[in-house]
């Protein structure tokens, strides 16, 4: 006899005095008796459709059971026709699943919770980002005046205070340093060419 | 005249600080806490909770094995396959546990695999413990299994006490029935 048979007949004996239970016959654990009504034809596949459509397929990515041509989830397909012939209902057959796999294995998350983020953090944000948008518009459309003046010091002087071509800094260096870059830059210093200064 | 240049200040918007704490913070607290986590102990819902009743036929027949019928002592249950290589390199490891730990009751139950295959891996690694057949994938199912190896350890009790992903090696294995073991008393 080899050790697994050997392990095998243990199990065997010690369940010799109890019930035999039938392969795979496993009672649904956790959802109760049945709540609804039993289906059985055309109705029963629709509904095995829908129900499949919000149950994630947890070796797919991104894959509800219905959509997924993975034998794990045609196996869970083929649960969710099981129970929903013997009459349990969508939610008690969203919950078997959730027992097993968490909340995760649900398409469409409960609104329950943190999930409130997940069903309207989006449309709060789009909210928050439009009313941001709207803001700064009209805080553009007022000018630097309604930006409560901090744009002034960078605002374009007038015409009258920009200085003439001809001008030099009053200040000695600078003024030399001025002469220095016209002659680097156009090869005289003063702010007209020579020639054009007649 | 020329105009000075206006003292350029580097000062922080307290409202772009605010917000970017707001949203950065909340990303560093999920990275931060899950820096140290072991990716191969994923939480069950399961962990805590009775393990589901099954009855399923040992691989090459003969009469079903129910979980309800080995309780009162812990369990390891491994969800295997012969196309899955870690499910190979585990295999040695599972059986010389099984063989050195009598008083735990070791079970595998073969994932989406063809049960002539899993006949023949068997004759060529003989193994210390049954392999039951999971044809339908309801036990599977039933433990929330996302692929193989997966293996999960029950108390006395019949609660899990814990759920290991990936090739287990004699140490892990020795550790976590440590655990179920404690579970039960």
């Amino acid at each position: 006899m080899t050790p697994a048979a050997s392990a095998l007949a243990g199990i065997l004996a010690l369940a010799s005095s109890g019930q035999q239970i039938p392969p795979g016959a496993a009672p649904a654990a956790g959802i109760g008796a049945p709540k609804g009504p039993q289906l059985s034809g055309p109705e029963l596949d629709k509904r095995t459709d829908d129900i499949g459509a919000l149950l994630r397929c947890p070796v797919c990515q991104g894959l509800s059971v219905a959509d997924s041509p993975a034998t794990m989830a045609r196996n869970m397909k083929a649960e969710v026709r099981e129970k929903l012939a013997k009459g349990y209902d969508q939610e008690q057959i969203l919950a078997y699943f959730e027992r097993s796999y968490g909340e995760f294995v649900r398409l469409e998350p409960p609104m329950r919770g943190v999930n409130w983020l997940v069903w309207f953090g989006p449309v709060a944000g789009l909210l928050a980002g439009g009313a941001v948008i709207a803001w700064a518009m009209k805080r553009s459309r007022g000018g630097p005046a309604a930006a409560g003046g901090r744009d002034v010091a960078f605002a374009a002087p007038a015409a009258s205070e920009l200085p003439s071509r001809d001008t030099v800094p009053a200040d000695p260096k600078l003024a030399a340093a001025v002469r220095r870059v016209r002659m680097l830059a156009y090869g005289w210093p003063q702010g007209f060419s020579p020639k054009a200064g007649s | 005249m020329i105009r000075p240049e206006p003292a350029r200040r580097s000062r922080v918007n307290p409202k772009v600080l605010v917000v970017g704490l707001v949203v950065a913070l909340p990303l560093l607290a999920v990275l931060v806490a899950n820096l140290g986590r072991d990716p191969h102990s994923v939480r069950s819902p399961l962990v805590g909770r009775p393990a589901p009743a099954f009855s399923l036929v040992p691989v090459g027949g003969g009469a079903p094995v129910a979980l309800e019928k080995v309780k009162g002592k812990p369990v390891v249950i491994n969800f295997w396959a012969t196309w899955c290589v870690p499910c190979f390199e585990e295999h040695a490891a599972l059986t010389a546990a099984a063989r050195g730990l009598p008083d735990v009751q070791f079970l595998g139950i073969v994932y989406e695999d063809e049960e002539t295959r899993t006949q023949e891996f068997l004759r060529q690694r003989p193994s210390a413990y049954p392999s039951l057949f999971d044809p339908e994938g309801k036990a599977a199912i039933a433990y929330g299994v996302f692929g193989v190896p997966e293996t999960f350890f029950i108390d006395g009790s019949g609660r899990i006490v814990d759920k290991y992903v990936g090739p287990m090696t004699r140490s892990t294995i020795a550790a976590l029935v440590a655990r179920a073991k404690e579970g039960a008393r």
